[in-house]
Formats: C-alpha cells, structure tokens, sequence
C-alpha cells in the first residue's frame, strides 16, 4: 500500500509539474507511424541496339522514417557499362581506321557502319543521403548530397528544398537548388577542341600532351507550386533553371572532314611508321556555357480505382535547343493487390546550332564551335511500356515493367552534301528497359 | 525574362486568388492520401528515367532537380 502510494504521488507530481511547464503541449497531436525502415531495390537491364550501350543496374532505396515525419533516404547505384555510342564520324562506302581514345592503338569501321569503339567499358558507382523534416506546423525542409564515381568522371553534389503549405494544406509553394562540381578525367587525356584526330602514340608522355582532366559546374534552382484540384485531382507545376559552365564537351566525340563535292571523308597520308586515322577528323566543341529553362506540369486524377499520371515539359537552352515532352501513365488495378499500368512518353527537340553532321575541308577556317553529337541533333523519340505490379504474401510491392525507347534524327537536307543524301546520317537507336522492383520494410 | 515574369505571375496568381478557392476539406482526402495518388509514386523508376533520358537526350529535369552525375556516353 505504501509502494502504490508512493508512485501515484510521484505521477500525480509529474503531471502536475509537465501541466505547469506546459510539456504536454510539446507533445505531436496527431497520430505517428511507427519508425522503422523500408527498402525500395531494383535491378534494371537496358540494352541498346547495334550492340551500342548496355547496362545491369543494382539501385536501392533505404528510408528510415522517425518520429515527428523526419525521414532519412540513402540510395546506392551500382552499373556495369558496356559498348559505346557512336562516335560522331559519318558512315562512309569504304573502311575507316580510327584511333582509340586510348592513343595506343586502333579500330576499323567497316562500309555503311557508324563508327564505334566497342572496347568501352565503364562500372558507376553511385550513392546519395537525403533529410528532410517538418519545420513547424506548415514548412517542410530537404537537404541532400550525392556523389557518383566512374572510370573518367567524378560527380559530387548538395541539393537543397524548402516547402510551405497555404490554404489549409491544399497549395504548397516550394523552392530549391542543387549544386554540383563534376571531374572528368578521359582516357587518353583531354583532347584539344577542333584538332585532328591523333596518331597513336603521338606523344612521348603517354597523353599527347593533353591536360589529363577538366571540371565544370552546374547549378539548378526549382520553383514549384502543387496544387489540390478537388478529392480527385491533384496538379504541380514547377519552373526550372539549370546553369552549366566549365568543360561541356565530349572528349570522345568527332566530327569527320568531308570533301565539299562529294560529301566523303577526306583521306588522310599515310606516312610509313605510323598508325592513325585513314580520314580527316575533328574533336568536337561546345561553348563552355549552357543556361537551360524548364517549365513542367503534373497532373494526378483518379477515376473510379484507376489513376492517371500526365505530364508535359517544355525546355529552352541558349545552345538553341528547345524540347516538348509529354508523359502518360494510367495505373489500372486488377482486384485489390495488383496493377497494369501502360506509359508512353513523347519527346521532341531542335538542334543545338552548332550541331552538323561534318565539318567540310574547303580551306576555309573551321567554326568556333561543332558537335556531331547524336544527342544535340533535332530528333523525336518515343518509349512505350507497360508495368505490372502485385503485392506479394507478406504484404510487400513487387513490380515488373518493359519498355522499348526509339529515337530518329531528322537532319535538314541543306546539310548533306554530295553523297551524304543517300545514305544513313544519323544513328537512329532502338532499346529495350528491364526492371523488377521490390519494396520491402517496415 | 518572359519566362521568369511568366513564372512569377503563375506564383502569384496562384498563390492569391485561384487557388484559395480551391481544394478540399481535411476529411476530404481519403483518395489523395493513396499512394497512387503521390506525384511520385516509385522513387527507384522516377529516378531510372530521369538517369537514361539525361543520358540520352538533351534535356533533364522538370520534375525535379537536373539529375545527371555521369560521363554518359
């Protein structure tokens, strides 16, 4: 009896002390999910056609949530690379010879082909930490960094989010920024932009007297507004805005000399002793500045059960490229524990205006800036895909999807010259997207 | 500029008038509150997509921060 006494004053005291220092007022008022962690993990298979680029990605997503809606997510990305892209060089009637990034030695392309180096190989490793947590009742804070290592390239970054909700939680008005420092370290050294393309072994110390690596910067700001519709209809739109600057180039990319009549590389001589290119190449360059605007737009409605996910985006660059984007997912549940969920993606964009499919060897002086890039060049592309998704025994998601993504180049024929009008000058590219998912936790 | 003043006014527009008028009620959001309702709805394939897309075209972004981080060849 004198025990119990004892502990109902004690209690009695405690509460009465919080009650007067206000604590219990401290105390979250709505109800909290358990903290613990949950896994997202995937394995993805993309492969390209033409025995281009294919890649095996492992990714993870592990978030640990804690009380109060804080929320802590680590990522880790492992790819191993294989096969490259073409290499900018136009398919030619005869054999090409090129040299290998490397500087030590060569590969040959035969007749009608574009030129590849398939000797690529990369493995990236890529990880990232993320926090983010209410501040006070209607702010919501993100900070982030993330870092990703190759072979020739080294990313590090910071990222930075900043939420409020207005009208009872029904808009939230975002800003944020992400700042990123890259290195680049290219096999081979750094190539000087608009010189031919080297012999091997053109210089005594290994790199032809190249810088061995180069670094550029980008800064993103984002400025986002979210917006409830009705019970149905959620809708977001963000404005972006994305500043490179430093060594934009593609140390592997060329450009090929043409001949000004008939549109075929310009042979190179052939000195006895050495071994190099059999036509006349170009590194590329691109200006060292890139200022790129975005404006997208989300929307989420729900139809009876089934979800439909559209989104378009439009870009503008002072390289000149402009492109559209449209996205449509529909989630279509079949009874209560599975989904199909078709997606189609278009995409559209102009040229940068220093993009040309090759230089033309006239005597004239080379532009300040070329890049026969396949990426810079006016195409479309579409991906069309479908996603299947169930909840497994245990309660966990567990997801397949395929896509097939095809881009096609559309060259302005006042570009081609002689030849060039009868045969492919832009790598058209076919791939296929694997991926299972599996979320687990908690 | 036009973009930015176009922006800006979105913001405000947004934020003063349209908006407040709009929305539901906090019992309201039974089917927002799905998980298929979320704007991002899988964290791993939103991210796959905006890795191949940076890798592959000329534009990033949009729906978030620029992405990248790779040599993509």
């Amino acid at each position: 009896m004198k025990n119990t006494d004892k502990i109902s004053i004690t209690a009695a005291l405690t509460a009465a002390t919080c009650t007067l220092l206000g604590t219990t007022a401290l105390q979250p008022v709505q109800a909290q999910e358990e903290p613990g962690w949950d896994f997202n993990t995937s394995l993805l298979y993309y492969a390209e056609s033409d025995d281009r680029v294919q890649d095996l990605s492992l990714k993870t997503l592990s978030r640990r949530t804690f009380v109060d809606d804080r929320i802590l997510s680590l990522g880790l990305t492992v790819d191993a690379l294989t096969g490259a892209t073409p290499n900018g060089a136009l398919p030619q009637s005869f054999p090409q010879t090129f040299t290998k990034p490397s500087g030590k030695n060569t590969f040959t392309t035969p007749p009608g082909e574009f030129p590849i180096d398939d000797s690529f190989r990369d493995t990236r490793v890529a990880i990232s930490a993320d926090w983010e947590q209410p501040l006070g009742r209607l702010y919501a804070m993100n900070v982030g960094v993330s870092a990703s290592a190759e072979y020739d390239y080294l990313h590090l970054g910071v990222n930075a989010k900043l939420s409020r909700d207005f009208n009872n939680r029904n808009t939230t008005l975002s800003g944020g920024f992400a700042f990123a420092s890259d290195q680049l370290d290219p096999v081979g050294g750094v190539p000087d932009p608009l010189t031919q393309m080297r012999n091997v072994r053109d210089d005594d110390d290994g790199n032809g007297g190249r810088a061995s690596n180069d670094s550029k910067e980008i800064l993103d700001l984002v400025l986002g507004i979210t917006q409830v519709m009705s019970r149905n209809f959620l809708m977001q739109f963000n404005y972006s805005y994305s500043d490179s600057s430093g060594y934009l180039n593609d140390p592997y990319k060329i450009l090929t000399s043409v001949d000004p009549i008939t549109g075929e590389a310009v042979p190179v001589p052939q000195i006895p002793g050495t071994e190099g290119p059999s036509h006349l190449n170009y590194y590329e360059n691109r200006p060292d500045t890139r200022s790129k605007h975005s404006l997208y737009t989300q929307g989420k409605y729900y139809m009876n059960g089934k979800v439909l996910d559209a989104s378009y985006r439009y870009m503008t660059d002072d390289w000149e490229i402009d492109s559209h984007t449209i996205d449509m997912r529909l989630r279509w549940p079949i009874g209560d524990d599975k989904y199909l969920e078709p997606h189609l993606r278009f995409y559209t964009q102009t040229a940068a205006e220093f993009y040309q499919i090759s230089l033309v060897d006239d005597g004239q002086p080379l532009p300040e800036y070329a890049s026969a890039d396949y990426r810079l060049a006016d195409f479309d592309a579409i991906t069309a895909g479908l996603k299947f998704g169930w909840k497994t025994g245990g309660g966990n998601d567990m997801s397949v999807r395929l896509e097939l993504y095809s881009q096609s180049g559309n060259v302005s024929p006042s570009q081609l010259i002689g030849s060039q009008a009868d045969q492919d000058v832009y790598p058209d590219m076919d791939a296929i997207i694997f991926q299972y998912s599996y979320m687990f936790g908690k | 500029m036009i973009i930015s003043r176009f922006v800006a006014v979105l913001l405000a527009l947004g934020i003063l008038s349209g908006c407040s008028s709009m929305g539901v009620e906090p019992w309201e959001r039974d089917v927002l509150a799905k998980e298929e309702m979320q704007l991002t709805t899988d964290a791993i394939e939103a991210a796959t997509d905006d890795h191949i897309y940076f890798s592959k075209e000329a534009s990033s972004g949009g729906r978030g921060f620029g992405g990248g981080g790779c040599g993509c060849n």
